[in-house]
Parts: C-alpha cells; sequence; structure tokens
C-alpha cells in the first residue's frame, strides 16, 4: 500500500540501536497478531494434535491415554455400519437441505427486492429465526408435530384429513423431513438475508439497458442477475453446507438420533460415543474420518466458487 | 392501478411466508397460554387462557438462573471476541501483517465441525479446573468466535478510506492509537454488528454448554430448556414459557439493533 504501511514498522527506532529496533519491531508486529494465533492454537491446533494422540489410545472421560492401541479404532470405525451410515445420512442431508434453502431463500430475497422499501423491513422480520436458539426452534417444531395434542394433528384430524394422530418423530422418514421444516425455518432468513445484500450489489443501469434491448424478465434473470449473483450464491451455499454439517441442536431436541439411530447425525453420534459412553478413543477416530469427510464433500463447492470468483474478475 | 394490482399480487405472495415464519413463535405463545388439558387438544388457540404457567416454570426449574448464566457468558464471551478479533484483523488488512494465509487459516478453521473440538476442549477444561464453570465457557466461546468476528469486522476496516488513517500517521499517531481513536469510532456500527452476532452465537450453543456444564449454577438457558423434557412428564405449557422468557432478550436485541445488523450479517458473508 502506500507509504503509511511502510513507516509503521519505524516505532522506536529513534530510542535504540538498528539491530535491537529490528527486533523489537518484529516483536511489535507479532504482538498484533498473537491473539488470533492464540485462539487459533486452543481452538484448532491443540483440538487436532489432541485427537489425533486419543484415536490412537486407549482412553475413557476420566483417563486418556492409558496405552496405545495402532489404527485399532481407525479400524473399529471404518467397519461400524451403524456411524457410516450416520455420515452418509448427513453428507445427504447437508448437500440437500442446504441446495433447497438456497433455492427458497434466493426466490424470497428476489419477491423481497422487488418489494423495495416493505422489503428492508421484511429482511428485518426474517431475522428473528435467525436470533432463535436452535433449542428453542426445537421446542416449537416438537409442540407442533406432538403425535397427541400437537398443532399439526389436531389441524389434519379437524379436516377430517386423517383419522388417527401420526407419530412425525416416530417415523424414521417423517423425523428427518421434521428436522429438515425446523433446520429450513431457522437458517432461510438467514440465506434471504444474504442473497438480498447480493442482489442490492447489482447496478441500477445494468437491467434498465436490457430492458431498453427488449429483454423480457425472464431474459434479465437468467442472462443478468444469475451470471451476477453466482460467485456470492456459491459462496452462501457453502457456508450453509457447513452449518449442516455441523447438525446438532436440532436432533438433539427434535429426535435424540432416534427412532432407533434413523435420525443420528454423525456429530450427534460421536457426541453420545463420548460424552455418553465415555469411549473417547473411538469418539477421536470418528470425528477424524468425519472431519476428512466433510473437507472432500466441500471440496467441489469450493472449486465451483473459486471458478465463479475468477470469472469475475 | 396497475401499480397497485402488483402491490396486491406481491403481498399475497409474502403472507404465508412472513406466516410460515411466525407461526413457530406465535404456537409458544399459545401454548404458555393453555392449560395442561388444553395443550393436548391440538388447536391454535388457548380454549381457556391462563397465565399460570409462567410464574410455575420459574418455580419448576432454575429459569432465571440459567438466562442469568447465558447472558453473562455470552456477554463477556462476545467482549473477549471482538477484543481478540479487531487487532487481528486490523493488523491483516492495514498493517500486512500476518498476510493472506493468517486469514486462509482463520476461515477454515471455522469450518471444522465443533464436534471436532469437543473432546479436547474437555480435557482441557478439566485439566485447567475450568470444568463446569462460567469462565471455561467464557473463554472457549471467546477463542471459539474469533474467526466470526475477524470474517465480519474484515469488510468495514476495508471500506475506511487509508487516507484517514495517514493523516493519523502523519500526526505521530502509532497504529495502536490510530486503531483505537480514529478506526473503532469510524466503524463503531461493524463493532457493534460483530458483537451482537457473536454475542448471540455464544447465547444459542447448546453442543459445548452440555457437555461442559453440568450444575445448575453454571448451565445455561439451552442446557437448562433441554432439560425440561428429560422428565417423564413433559410439562409443554411450562416448556413453551421458559422458551418465550429466554428468547425475550434475543429478540429485544433485535428489534433496536436490526439495522446494524443486517448489514453486519450482509457485509460479512457475501465477498
Amino acid at each position: 500500500m502506500t507509504a503509511f504501511t511502510v513507516d509503521l514498522p519505524r516505532i522506536g527506532e529513534s530510542r535504540h540501536s538498528p539491530r535491537s529496533a529490528v527486533l523489537l519491531q518484529r516483536f511489535g508486529r507479532a504482538l498484533w497478531i498473537a491473539p488470533v494465533l492464540l485462539a487459533l492454537a486452543v481452538t484448532t491446533l491443540y483440538p487436532t494434535v489432541f485427537l489425533l494422540a486419543l484415536a490412537v489410545s486407549k482412553s475413557t472421560l476420566g483417563k486418556p491415554f492409558r496405552g496405545f492401541v495402532g489404527i485399532k479404532h481407525f479400524a473399529t470405525t471404518l467397519q461400524d455400519p451403524v456411524f457410516l451410515s450416520a455420515i452418509g445420512k448427513s453428507i445427504a442431508y447437508a448437500l440437500s437441505t442446504s441446495l433447497l434453502q438456497l433455492a427458497l431463500g434466493f426466490l424470497i430475497a428476489l419477491l423481497f427486492t422487488s418489494l423495495l422499501k416493505a422489503g428492508r423491513f421484511l429482511t428485518s422480520v426474517v431475522l428473528l429465526p435467525l436470533m432463535t436458539p436452535p433449542v428453542m426452534v426445537g421446542v416449537a417444531w416438537k409442540l407442533i408435530l406432538a403425535p397427541a395434542g400437537g398443532l399439526l394433528n389436531g389441524t389434519l384430524i379437524s379436516y377430517g384429513l386423517i383419522s388417527q394422530p401420526i407419530s412425525f418423530l416416530g417415523d424414521p422418514i417423517l423425523a428427518w423431513l421434521a428436522i429438515a421444516v425446523a433446520d429450513l425455518w431457522q437458517w432461510t432468513p438467514f440465506i434471504v438475508i444474504l442473497c438480498f445484500a447480493a442482489l442490492s450489489t447489482i447496478p441500477d443501469g445494468v437491467h434498465e439497458a436490457a430492458l431498453v434491448d427488449g429483454a423480457n424478465s425472464w431474459q434479465r434473470f437468467w442472462h443478468i442477475t444469475l451470471p451476477l449473483v453466482a460467485a456470492p450464491l456459491s459462496s452462501i451455499y457453502l457456508l450453509k453446507l457447513i452449518l449442516s454439517f455441523k447438525l446438532f441442536d436440532l436432533v438433539y431436541i427434535l429426535t435424540f438420533g432416534g427412532p432407533g439411530f434413523a435420525t443420528t447425525s454423525a456429530g450427534f453420534s460421536i457426541y453420545r460415543r463420548a460424552i455418553e459412553q465415555f469411549d473417547v478413543g473411538r469418539a477421536a477416530a470418528e470425528t477424524i474420518v468425519y472431519g476428512l469427510v466433510i473437507g472432500l464433500a466441500t471440496l467441489p463447492v469450493v472449486r465451483l466458487h473459486q471458478r465463479f470468483e475468477r470469472r469475475e474478475i | 392501478m396497475r401499480l397497485a394490482g402488483r402491490h396486491l399480487w406481491l403481498g399475497l405472495a409474502t403472507a404465508p411466508i412472513v406466516g410460515f415464519f411466525a407461526l413457530p413463535i406465535l404456537y409458544l405463545v399459545a401454548v404458555s397460554l393453555k392449560t395442561k388439558d388444553d395443550v393436548l387438544d391440538g388447536h391454535f388457540f388457548p380454549t381457556a387462557p391462563t397465565l399460570a404457567n409462567w410464574p410455575t416454570a420459574f418455580e419448576a426449574a432454575n429459569v432465571v438462573g440459567f438466562i442469568l448464566n447465558s447472558v453473562v457468558v455470552s456477554l463477556l464471551a462476545g467482549l473477549l471476541t471482538i477484543v481478540l478479533g479487531l487487532p487481528s484483523a486490523y493488523a491483516v488488512l492495514r498493517l500486512k501483517i500476518g498476510g493472506k494465509w493468517l486469514s486462509d487459516v482463520t476461515l477454515s478453521s471455522y469450518m471444522a465441525p465443533p464436534i471436532v473440538a469437543l473432546i479436547p476442549l474437555f480435557f482441557l477444561l478439566k485439566a485447567t479446573g475450568l470444568l463446569d464453570t462460567r469462565a471455561g465457557l467464557v473463554l472457549i466461546y471467546g477463542f471459539a468466535n474469533v474467526p466470526v468476528a475477524f470474517w465480519l469486522l474484515t469488510p468495514f476496516l476495508r471500506r475506511i478510506p487509508v487516507e484517514i488513517e495517514e493523516a493519523a500517521a502523519m500526526d505521530g499517531a502509532g497504529p495502536l492509537r490510530t486503531l483505537l481513536q480514529i478506526v473503532v469510532p469510524i466503524i463503531a456500527p461493524g463493532i457493534v454488528a460483530t458483537f451482537i452476532i457473536v454475542t448471540v452465537l455464544s447465547y444459542n450453543e447448546l453442543l459445548f454448554a452440555s457437555a461442559f456444564t453440568f450444575s445448575d449454577a453454571t448451565r445455561t438457558l439451552p442446557v437448562g430448556i433441554s432439560l425440561f423434557q428429560g422428565d417423564r412428564l413433559v410439562n409443554f405449557g411450562q416448556m413453551a414459557a421458559a422458551s418465550l422468557a429466554g428468547i425475550a432478550p434475543v429478540y429485544l436485541i433485535a428489534l433496536f439493533m436490526q439495522r446494524y445488523l443486517v448489514s453486519g450479517l450482509a457485509h460479512g458473508a457475501v465477498k
């Protein structure tokens, strides 16, 4: 940049000999990023190293590292059909619900954009689900979906659509749908806000020019709006994907992984293995496997995002 | 006329969307006003509205204590996050310290699901005697949200004209003074938005809170609410009342700060 940034390191120059001044400078500069390095060390570096050590040892929550077991935990994990299916479900869930929410959120944002002033007010309104603790989201949806006396069953029965209450959270597929609906309720507004912001960055003149050229609204959307927001949309999808892989709270409240193991997401499975069964060695191996799988699953989206970004420059 | 028709159409399209997003919260309100028999009725509106659930919910569980724990923990953690995140974001962007690798590493660290850090952090808190303490949660949340703050603050910092900081440097202000006296006042709205967002993230967090706290003195609200359903006889009316009491603080913040929040979220993520 400019003289400003070049000048900065010269703090204390007059008071010290050149060499100690350089050292002091270096130290002073490192001090600026020390906080973030500390945070990274505590929340990322240390957990990674510690997990690797746990994964190859016999460990419980009470007594970690009681002996070296090699790759035993990894072998067990990769042969455990319940955990592998939990990973499969987590991936399928994250990819599909994120895509659905992106599409829905983008449509709502388009709608709000055409509402102009009211749209800005509405984006504030849809902020509320985002601010609602996921646990409360779970409680609210649990009340709506309750088999006996829930709002949905009550409504369906009173309109004569069903004769017996349906146990929404007791059926494997319906339980996943219930989690997806609660997830959609919580996160779509967030996507609306981000899409709204992306759409508002499109200069007004672009649309007017196309209008003059006789482009209809579909052509304007397909050839102008969509390409202009492709890069932000891909980054929003990536963000939601990451959030979906973290799925925990809604499972915890709505189904606690059931019925059976039907809605046990990978994260929830690891939590139970570690915190309820105390088998942290195996939980650590599962965590590492899951982490790698997430990395692989998000890689194509990262690549796509990079391609869109490059195209913009 | 045509304009009015267009607005009517858009209004009709908007109504069900707003209705869907309002329904669960409105239903919580309705259930909190229902008697025990009324809850199992399946209708939206209470037939005999009662406020009895509210005091009994607060008696049945330490709801006030849970809310207080959540408020204290999330506010302190939010402060810690800003104190840690702001200087680093400024240093990377303006002082060119740390370079691109630091922002990349910071952002990618946030991509790891929190479950990854759960077990190691459990042992760290145990070793430092911070397990089942509010201080432990403050530190964990404060550190864990630094990437978010870093990410939200950077666009605000980027929009400050470099000339302003150059002028401060000419006048002999060091980088720290420039940051505190020039930069912070300019991006105060961005800092407020970031603070609110990271605070709300901590306020709403369940995974760490449920693994690292196990007494009423430290339990946060999400953990406290999740205990309501542990009982064999779930009292839905009380659960709804307690949930609403817990949501209230966050909604008040959202109500007063909505303008900052929308711009904070929007500028942070779409880059």
